[in-house]
């Protein structure tokens, strides 16, 4: 060892805290310190005991945030300088290391979970489809689909038309409702016999009470809920996903386990070109479960789309009208707008009060408090009692004639005009594309 | 003089028996609720029991006010001579023939025309009730009770019409001097004589309707609502010294019972009000929630007390469960009565204190209202679902509206501000939740930086570190939660060295000032419109121009600015300084002022029943045909926005008090 | 029978803002709070203890801190509480979070048996919603996710139906017990406390079980038993407010501006 030569110790400096970065992970640095050098306050941040510290570095690399490092002194700096210019960096190969990748390499293959319900397919199963494509290229492996449910076979054909080489088709009529125990043994087989590296699924419902699952048997790693996926320069998947209600971005790893899993957030991958005529290899598999070993049993699905009863609450686009919808009669314009959305028509308190809306579709402090994905206010001034109820919303859209009015500070995107020049209009744009759009991209919400 | 001294002694032992019982009852009763110390500065007390009592003050604000004066002092000088008339009735030889004939003659002349006052009222008041019945004597609640009342007042005048009848007999058969009594000389002349009715059988039977008339009064009294002969007196001696602006701590014990959920965890006073009512039905027409069509009626919460304990009182003394509860989920629902008070009564009143503000006998309704929300908020976490959120988001962000603390000091995104510091700055600015969360408030914050700066006054804020202040916890009856609040700001203030506060919300400002007094805390609290009203009166802040745009401006006074802590005229100074001429009044105003509808933590929760409040106000103001209608609070701001735009009311605008005098600097 | 609910203590995140100089995260003054729904899995616990008087213990891994979050849940009415605390627990993923407590389970479990685990949908930090599925497969449990609804609970025959909420619609499912369910918040609306509770959870004692009771290998839990780290972290690019076209001049315009934008960046599909 270059220490040994020149008969100095290589010194190792003192971790410290970077003021203000921390986020309160959890503690990963405390856990990673094998001299217990590092104790957690109150608030969740570290403070590192300088006398325990071997400058080991390890909780500096376990740090999500950055927000450790190991600080020299003068001295230190000078003997490091001395040492740097007397010998090359010398390459350590970690036999440990050796074995991991060999492990590694025994799992090959991108695959792409089909979610379906009722033999429809969720759309974002084809929006993984074309990441999965990039990412199966970029490694130079196949890309699979993994087509589960019963009558689901023409489900293969579609995935090779969205980019899949080849498909694992599990069907059989104990599939044909999602119910967690079967479609869990299905998919951990097809993974135990087939070993893929990386196995994609929707973050949606379906997906996410599955992948949880099969990540826990398999004993894997799982990211959730991803917006960006890639590969980094020793063939490991990326994933970059938003946590914190949204207000970070973290990059998760999974670099020592196989396959690395992960959930993809609907209609963040952009939907491949479908091209239509492509065929490839179904691999059948059979499940080996039988209906008698499934205690689940899915009694109705019913659609929110013909509803009678409205909730507001819990609804996933809303279209609000206020006191400049000027009558009753007009709330039909919004009603016209949130059937193409597929939601439902709120209110603020003025137009609850006016008699146009029951107080049921009230949004605001002493109304319903709603978080839908897609929140359009029309005519509302945005008053603080209106805006409290709805500004957790994904996305708030304001159209109203008044520049000044306060909603547009809350809003990410506004029209500055007349709600009954500007809705009718954005119905019929809704309508038109609707008829536009190709029979073909035939998808269940999500 | 009696006619027979011993039947007159058992009926008089009868009527007295039924006195002390009634009276022993009722009293015991008032022993039932919890300790309270109400005789501390008897000085104080004794002054204002002159003047609220004897002096009636209150009493004579109202029309027949003055037929009331002249009954009450009629009593207390009609008490000489019944007490003449029963010490004579069992001892013939003491009477006031005893006394020196000047004196005698004096006594009888006083009595006499005292006498031929009190009938003349009474007959004024059967009138009153019968054919100029006010609102608030025409409710169905007055209209069940009124038997009792003229059953009183027959008395009253019975008891007055034996008096002369005695009296009259006593001249025509040349007893007493014709000279001392013009009024019973003046009916023995007049009717005695020309009927040729016997003397002698007229003082006879005069003499025992007399005795009848006083003994039913005495034996019925304490049953009655004129038991307040007997405690009004006394009640406006023990009222409470605080203004009504603030509650009394709780200590946070294990094992203790929070608020009232039954009637013996009120006070003794408490229960003492409750046989002191009058039944005037005062509170009753100036409460903002009665008057609007609300389930609260002050009156009917005090009746309800007093109906509670007389109720549950035997089980009580026994250690028993209440059988009646005191408080009903609903108005119809299980427990519902005439001695229960119903939950939406109950979260129905806004503190504003009016009632408390008009009650001749000084009944403390309102905190007997937030120590209920007090057992239910804290004893059984029962209480409107939209107060839910509001209690939450107090507790986890510190502000009404669940906002992120952070965002506090957005408000001033495009203004220079500086951080309280000890010893440089002079005024802390306490924004208040409102002003820097609400978009339309904020307006108001920046209006007043503007006004302090241009003054060159030094102040500061506490940036993000402010928290609520507390006051709709505490009138809504969430004490534990104000309880903590309190203490963190009381502990925050001190340690960041603050000697002056201003507030621009009057809520803020009574709980800085009242509030946190109890928690050792005495700073120099003013509102806005003081300091601006100061400022101007010195002359070192100096406007370019008259604020003329702004039109014919109406002044609404904040019920926590004015009635509870008096402050009327530095708004109106402030107004007549920047426009030049003193504002627009409400037919309701000042002491009188309507509540907007926003206090005792309404503002937080959906108004179901009735008329809106704010609506009521509005209406109210558009008689006086404003321009501009100005407030100084942030919460009136909100409901005078949104009842004018509920009413359509034009063109007419609301601003903040700080807004109107901003204009006078722009140049 | 024991209904078991899981609840985490995390950083108040909407009160967690970036800093617009350094882009790193403001977390100073930022208080803990109980996960906003584990407060809806907690209310529904207690109603049913209320209903049928089963016995509630809340559980939660996290630092010493943690207590005030189980502290709340005594004051809401929980018979036990239970602290999952030990320096080999921490920086978990959520495979070896859900190791950890699953182990707790089954131990409470031996002593009463569990017919229930209440988990909410998802945390306000971590947002992975994988802890609940991740309990109920290492237990063997049922797992029912996203309900909104409890239709039908018999205790006797030990089944339960209940309503799950899914994109665009809704399923009800029937399941035996022993179940594991994750709930959303239209489940319920949460109970608020009450004074005297609260007195009483100051004084009541949170139990605390190091890997010392749980004896689990450490190369499952914590930091060594988690297969995912993360190796980054920044602040996403920011939308701010945008005026779209000019609906004043040309309305027509601005709403198909409107619509294209959404669509374009998959706001909205069609
Ligand atoms: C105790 C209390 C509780 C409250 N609770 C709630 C609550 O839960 N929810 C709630 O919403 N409010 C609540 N409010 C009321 C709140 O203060 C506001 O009054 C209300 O939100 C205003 O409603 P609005 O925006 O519809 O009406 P306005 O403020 O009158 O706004 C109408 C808007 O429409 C615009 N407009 C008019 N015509 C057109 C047109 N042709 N095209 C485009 N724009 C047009 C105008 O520019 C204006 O901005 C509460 C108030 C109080 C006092
Ligand atoms: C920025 C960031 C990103 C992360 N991304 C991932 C990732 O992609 N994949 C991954 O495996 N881990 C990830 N983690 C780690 C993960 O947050 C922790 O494992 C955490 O302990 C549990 O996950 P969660 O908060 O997402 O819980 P969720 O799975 O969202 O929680 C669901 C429910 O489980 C219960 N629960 C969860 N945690 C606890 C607890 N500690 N005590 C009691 N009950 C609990 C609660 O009822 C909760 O409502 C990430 C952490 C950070 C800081
Ligand atoms: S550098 Fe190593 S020894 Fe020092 S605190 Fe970090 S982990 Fe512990
Ligand atoms: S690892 Fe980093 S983020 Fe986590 S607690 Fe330690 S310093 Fe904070
Ligand atoms: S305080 Fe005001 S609202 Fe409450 S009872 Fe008295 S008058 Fe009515
Ligand atoms: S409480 Fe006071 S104001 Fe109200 S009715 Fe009784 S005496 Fe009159």
């Amino acid at each position: 060892m270059s220490e040994a030569k020149i008969g100095v110790k290589r010194p190792r400096g003192k971790a410290r805290l970077i003021e203000g970065r921390c986020i309160a992970c959890g503690g990963r640095c405390e856990s990673a310190c094998p001299v217990d050098a590092v104790e957690m306050s109150g608030s969740g941040e570290p403070e590192i005991v300088a006398s325990k510290c071997i400058g080991c570095v390890k909780c500096v690399k376990v740090c999500p945030a950055q927000a450790l490092e190991v600080v020299f002194t003068d001295e230190e700096k000078r003997i490091l300088e001395r040492l740097a210019t007397e010998s090359g960096a010398d390459a350590e190969v970690d036999p440990e290391a050796q074995a991991l990748a060999d492990k590694l390499a025994a799992y090959r293959g991108v695959w792409v979970f089909v979610e379906q319900t009722e033999g429809e397919p969720a759309r974002v199963s084809w929006e993984l489809m074309g990441k999965g494509r990039e990412l199966a290229d970029t490694l130079g492996v196949p890309l699979s689909a993994v087509v589960v449910g019963s009558h689901v076979e023409e489900l293969c054909y579609h995935s090779f038309c969205y980019g899949a080489d080849q498909a694992y088709l599990v069907d059989e009529p104990v599939f044909r409702h999602y119910r967690t125990e079967a479609y869990l043994k299905a998919v951990c087989r097809l993974i135990e016999n087939y070993k893929p590296e990386i196995v994609l699924m929707g973050a949606t419902g379906l997906g996410r009470d599955l992948a949880g699952a099969v990540a826990t048997v398999v004993g894997t790693g799982l990211t959730a809920d991803c917006t960006g996926l890639g590969i980094d320069d020793r063939r490991n998947l990326m994933q970059t996903r938003p946590a914190f209600g949204g207000n970070i971005m973290a990059t998760i790893m999974c670099d020592k386990f196989r396959p690395q899993m992960a959930t993809v957030r609907p209609h963040v991958m952009p939907l491949p070109e479908r091209v239509e005529g492509k065929s490839g290899p179904v691999i059948r598999v059979a499940s080996g479960v039988v209906e008698e070993e499934i205690l689940t049993k899915v009694l109705a699905v019913v659609s929110d789309r013909n509803k009678d009863h409205v909730d507001v609450a819990g609804a996933e686009f809303i279209v609000s009208g206020g006191r400049g919808m000027m009558g009753k009669e007009n709330f039909v314009l919004l009603q016209e707008l949130a059937d193409e959305l597929g939601g439902v028509v709120g209110a603020s308190r003025s137009a609850v009060d006016a008699g146009w809306m029951p107080h049921e579709r009230q949004v605001g402090q002493t109304g319903k408090t709603v978080r839908p994905k897609i929140y359009i206010a029309c005519g509302i001034s945005g008053a603080i009692q209106h805006l409290v109820g709805m500004q957790d919303s994904d996305l708030i859209i304001a159209i109203n004639r008044d520049p000044d009015a306060p909603i547009f500070e809350v809003a990410h995107l506004g029209i500055i005009g007349d709600l009954f020049q500007v809705v009718p209009a954005l119905t019929e744009r809704l309508r038109n594309m609707k008829q536009k759009a190709p029979e073909d991209a035939i998808c269940s919400n999500g | 003089m009696s006619p027979n001294p011993k039947l007159f002694a058992v009926l008089l032992l009868l009527s007295a028996s039924a006195f002390v019982i009634g009276c022993y009852r009722r009293f015991s009763l008032v022993a039932l609720g919890r300790p309270e110390d109400r005789l501390d500065a008897p000085g104080t007390r004794f002054s204002r029991m002159l003047r609220l009592a004897f002096g009636q003050q209150r009493v004579l604000g109202k029309p027949f006010g003055m037929n009331h004066f002249v009954i009450f002092w009629s009593f207390i000088i009609l008490a000489a001579a019944n007490a003449e008339f029963l010490v004579s009735g069992l001892a013939p030889q003491v009477s006031l023939a005893a006394l020196p004939v000047p004196l005698q003659h004096a006594l009888l002349f006083l009595f006499d025309l005292v006498s031929m006052a009190a009938l003349v009222c009474v007959l004024v008041a059967f009138a009153r009730r019968l054919f100029f019945a006010e609102p608030s004597l025409s409710s169905d609640y007055v209209k069940a009770r009124s038997p009792e009342a003229f059953l009183i007042l027959s008395l009253i005048a019975l008891l007055m019409l034996a008096y002369f009848g005695l009296h009259a007999a006593r001249i025509a058969a040349g007893i007493e001097d014709p000279a001392a009594m013009p009024v019973s000389a003046f009916i023995a002349a007049n009717l005695v004589a020309p009927l040729a009715i016997d003397p002698a059988t007229l003082a006879v039977w005069s003499w025992w309707l007399h005795a009848l008339a006083l003994l039913s009064f005495l034996a019925y009294l304490p049953q009655s609502k004129h038991m307040h002969i007997l405690t009004a007196i006394p009640n406006c001696f023990l009222a409470g010294l605080e203004r009504p602006n603030t509650q009394p701590r709780e200590e946070f014990t294990r094992g203790g019972r929070f608020g009232a959920g039954r009637v013996d965890e009120f006070t003794w006073k408490d229960l003492f009000d409750s046989f002191s009512c009058t039944e005037c039905g005062r509170c009753q027409d100036a409460c903002p929630a009665a008057g609007t069509g609300k389930s609260l009626n002050p009156r009917s919460v005090i009746h309800a007390l007093k109906t509670n304990l007389l109720a549950n009182g035997a089980s009580l003394r026994a250690g028993d469960a209440p059988p009646q509860p005191l408080i009903a989920a609903s108005e119809t629902g299980a427990g519902a009565g005439e001695g229960s008070a119903a939950e939406n009564a109950i979260w129905a009143c806004t503190t504003c204190g009016a009632c408390m503000s008009v009650c001749p006998v000084l009944i403390e309704h309102m905190p007997k209202i937030v120590k209920m929300r007090r057992h239910l908020v804290q004893m059984k976490a029962s209480f409107p679902e939209e107060l839910a959120t509001f209690f939450e988001n107090v507790e986890a962000r510190s502000n009404p509206w669940g906002i992120a603390p952070t965002e506090r000091t957005k408000w001033h995104a495009n203004l220079q501000v500086r951080p309280f510091e000890q010893g440089k700055t002079e005024y802390l600015l306490y924004v208040g939740c409102a002003g820097a969360y609400d978009a339309r408030q904020k307006q108001v914050t920046v209006a007043l930086a503007a006004i302090l700066d241009a003054a060159g006054v030094s102040w500061g804020t506490l940036g993000k570190d402010e928290r609520c202040c507390g006051d709709s916890l505490r009138r809504l009856g969430n004490e534990y939660v104000f309880d903590r609040t309190a203490r963190d700001n009381v502990s925050l203030l001190a340690e960041r060295g603050v000697k002056k506060i201003v507030t621009q919300c009057p809520h803020c400002f009574s709980t800085l000032k009242n509030d946190y007094r109890q928690y050792g805390m005495d700073l120099d609290v003013m509102h806005h419109s003081e300091l601006i009203a100061g400022l101007l009166a010195s002359g070192q802040l100096e406007l370019k121009q008259r604020v003329a745009d702004l039109g014919r401006l109406l002044f609404h006074d904040s019920c926590y600015l004015g009635r509870h802590n008096d402050v009327y005229d530095a708004p109106r100074q402030a107004l007549t300084a920047a426009t030049g001429s003193a504002p627009a009044e409400f037919a309701r105003n000042a002491e009188r002022s309507f509540c907007c509808g926003a206090g005792g933590g309404r503002m937080w929760q959906e108004e179901q029943e009735g008329e809106r409040i704010n609506l009521n106000r509005v209406k109210e103001a558009l008689q006086q045909e404003p321009d501009t209608i100005c407030v100084s609070c942030p919460y009136c701001l909100t409901m005078m926005e949104d009842g004018l735009k509920d009413l359509q009311g034009g063109s007419v605008r609301v601003k903040d008090l700080a807004e109107v005098v901003v204009e006078g600097l722009r140049a | 029978m024991l209904v078991v609910v899981c609840i985490k203590q995390v950083p108040d995140t909407t009160q967690v803002q970036i800093d617009p100089v350094t882009n790193t995260l403001v977390r100073e003054g930022i208080p803990f709070i109980v996960n906003p729904y584990d407060t809806h899995a907690l209310e529904e616990a207690l109603r049913l203890k209320d209903r049928f008087g089963f016995r509630v213990a809340a559980i939660s891994m996290g630092p010493p801190n943690a207590e005030a979050t189980l502290k709340k849940a005594l004051a809401l009415g929980v018979d036990e509480a239970i602290l999952l605390s030990d320096r080999v627990f921490g920086g978990a993923d959520t495979l070896a979070t859900s190791r950890v407590l699953s182990e707790a389970i089954d131990r409470l479990n031996r002593q009463e048996q569990v017919g229930i685990v209440i988990c909410g949908k998802q945390t306000i930090d971590g947002d992975t919603a994988q802890v609940g599925p991740g309990i109920a497969t290492r237990l063997g449990y049922t797992q029912l996710t996203l309900v909104d609804r409890i239709e039908k609970f018999d205790p006797f025959q030990g089944r339960i139906t209940v309503r799950r909420k899914l994109e665009g619609r809704h399923e009800t499912v029937e399941a035996p017990l022993p179940v594991l369910l994750t709930v959303v918040r239209e489940l319920n609306r949460p109970r608020y406390p009450t004074v005297p509770m609260r007195l009483e959870s100051e004084q009541a004692t949170v139990q605390v079980w190091s890997n010392q009771e749980l004896q689990l290998d450490q190369n499952g839990i914590g930091l060594k038993g988690s297969p995912t780290w993360v190796s980054r972290i920044f602040s996403p690019q920011r939308e701010k407010g945008e005026i779209v076209g000019d609906g004043a001049a040309d309305p027509a315009g601005a709403a198909h501006l409107l619509v294209d934008k959404l669509v374009s960046r998959d706001l909205l599909v069609v």
